[in-house]
């Protein structure tokens, strides 16, 4: 069965360009456009791999996070995240709290970002 | 004036000297020989809280006593140069230029005289100016990002075969693309510099390590150019010194990776480490395009560019050197540089071994 991938992005055309991308490697696609409905599609859909943007309207990627490490039945789902936040600190945090890795936008194409995937994957 | 009366009166003012001093808009200190303030006028009566009954006839060292001072009184203590001008934070949105001049009348030291200009305006418009710039540059992150997908699935052929030409045309927006990130990237980190936000977690570091990490970065660069390559390190064991990591490897790598980029194939570079004692001298030497005589006033200004280099390379955004300069200044040190067209460019800077940091942590040098 096709692995299944929300992306929790709240930006549009980002969400459609990677989705599209995930769909043609053979990937189920689940979307949120923000932080809450992020973190209810994690429980609703418990997904095999999230991608998480940080910057979201509401509560912030880095509370999705940890709301989602806290919760014993979705907290070892693969969390990626894909930021433009590019600050060591933010990556150190984002690492310290659990997520498996982080990428920035600017500095990889969707195919990279997949080729991350297939990693944690793995 | 007062020190020619100094003779029969230390603390004697001719009244027209002190009325004088009270209509002036910045606040004056003035210290005798022997380091005793002698007068305070009411601007700087007003900048302290303080009536000068209570400061009047005592030493520098005594008037650290008074909270209020306590900051001033770090940045002139200890200092023996002869004019120095700092920026001094008093509390958050209150922040005076200090400007501390040694008198020398006849050859001998006569006093010193500080004066406190307000800046708090000033600073408060340059730290919006740099809030808008990061504000702008951060929402320019995600259509460029945006940009760099599609045209990357574009050339992919996820969405059909390209055509040669069509696919050279796409290469060639990615690449400009990717300046454009690049551009916003050093907007956000020079904003950040700018805005005095920058050493925020000073460590006590080992420069050497530092260096090593950026050398091993740029490996392949350096096998691709077949750039002779050497890192001469101090014999003597180097101190470790007090500095933002994260920051200093941002000026060492702009200054480094501009001898990467200015260089031909088969030139040298070779950076080497030197302890003065006091400093830790620094040195990126490189055999190659060099910066043109006409031109080497501006280098360390913000969008500079050679005339020169500009031919060979469009990718540069001219704000490595700024940011060097900055964040080397910010540590305490000093940074300069010999060059000449076709000849290369030795970058020198100096990072201070010290034991008080607190110095460099309250502002910005000049």
């Amino acid at each position: 069965m096709a692995k299944k991938i929300l992306i929790i992005e709240d930006d549009k055309f980002l969400r459609e360009l990677i989705g599209q991308k995930l769909l043609k490697e053979g990937y189920d696609i689940v979307e949120a456009v923000d932080g809450e409905k992020g973190i209810k599609s994690v429980k609703d859909e418990k997904p095999d791999l999230v991608l998480l943007d940080l910057i979201l309207p509401g509560i912030d990627g880095f509370e999705v996070l940890t709301k989602i490490k806290e919760d014993t039945e979705i907290a070892q789902i693969p969390v990626i995240i894909l930021s433009n936040l590019g600050q060591k600190d933010d990556i150190e945090k984002g690492l310290k709290m659990g997520a498996a890795d982080y990428l920035i936008k600017a500095h990889f194409t969707p195919g990279e970002i997949i080729d991350k995937i297939k990693v944690v994957f793995k | 004036m007062f020190w020619e009366k100094k003779n029969n009166n230390n603390n004697a003012f001719f009244g027209s000297d002190v009325r004088i001093a009270n209509y002036l808009s910045d606040g004056l200190l003035v210290f005798d020989k022997n380091d005793k303030l002698v007068l305070v006028n009411l601007q700087a009566e007003e900048f302290f809280q303080i009536r000068k009954e209570k400061i009047l006839g005592k030493s520098i060292l005594e008037l650290n006593r008074f909270p209020n001072f306590e900051p001033l009184v770090s940045i002139l203590t200890g200092r023996i140069k002869e004019f120095f001008r700092r920026e001094l934070q008093i509390e958050e949105n209150f922040i005076l230029e200090v400007t501390s001049t040694l008198m020398i009348i006849n050859g001998e030291k006569s006093g010193t005289l500080v004066i406190l200009h307000n800046v708090s305006r000033e600073k408060i418009v340059e730290k919006m100016k740099s809030e808008f710039v990061t504000l702008a540059a951060h929402q320019l992150r995600t259509p460029t990002s945006a940009i760099k997908w599609s045209i990357q699935i574009l050339l992919d052929g996820d969405l059909g075969e390209l055509k040669k030409e069509q696919r050279k045309i796409l290469e060639k927006m990615y690449k400009t693309n990717d300046k454009v990130i690049r551009l916003v990237r050093d907007l956000l980190n020079l904003a950040q510099i700018e805005e005095g936000r920058f050493l925020s977690k000073i460590i006590l570091s080992d420069v050497e390590d530092i260096i090593q990490l950026i050398i091993n970065e740029s490996r392949e660069t350096i096998e691709e150019k077949k750039l002779k390559f050497e890192f001469k390190k101090s014999k003597d064991k180097l101190p470790k010194v007090m500095l933002d990591v994260e920051k200093m490897k941002i000026a060492i790598e702009n200054i480094f990776n501009n001898a990467l980029r200015y260089t031909f194939s088969g030139d040298k570079i070779s950076i080497s480490l030197k302890n003065n004692k006091k400093e830790i001298e620094v040195k990126i030497q490189d055999t190659g395009m060099g910066i043109p005589r006409d031109q080497q006033t501006k280098v360390f200004t913000k969008f500079f560019r050679g005339t020169n280099i500009m031919k060979v390379d469009t990718e540069g955004t001219g704000l490595g050197l700024y940011m060097a300069k900055n964040i080397i200044e910010a540590h305490g040190g000093k940074i300069w540089f010999e060059s000449g067209k076709d000849k290369g460019s030795s970058f020198y800077f100096t990072i201070p071994v010290k034991e008080s940091f607190r110095e460099f942590i309250t502002g910005k040098f000049y």
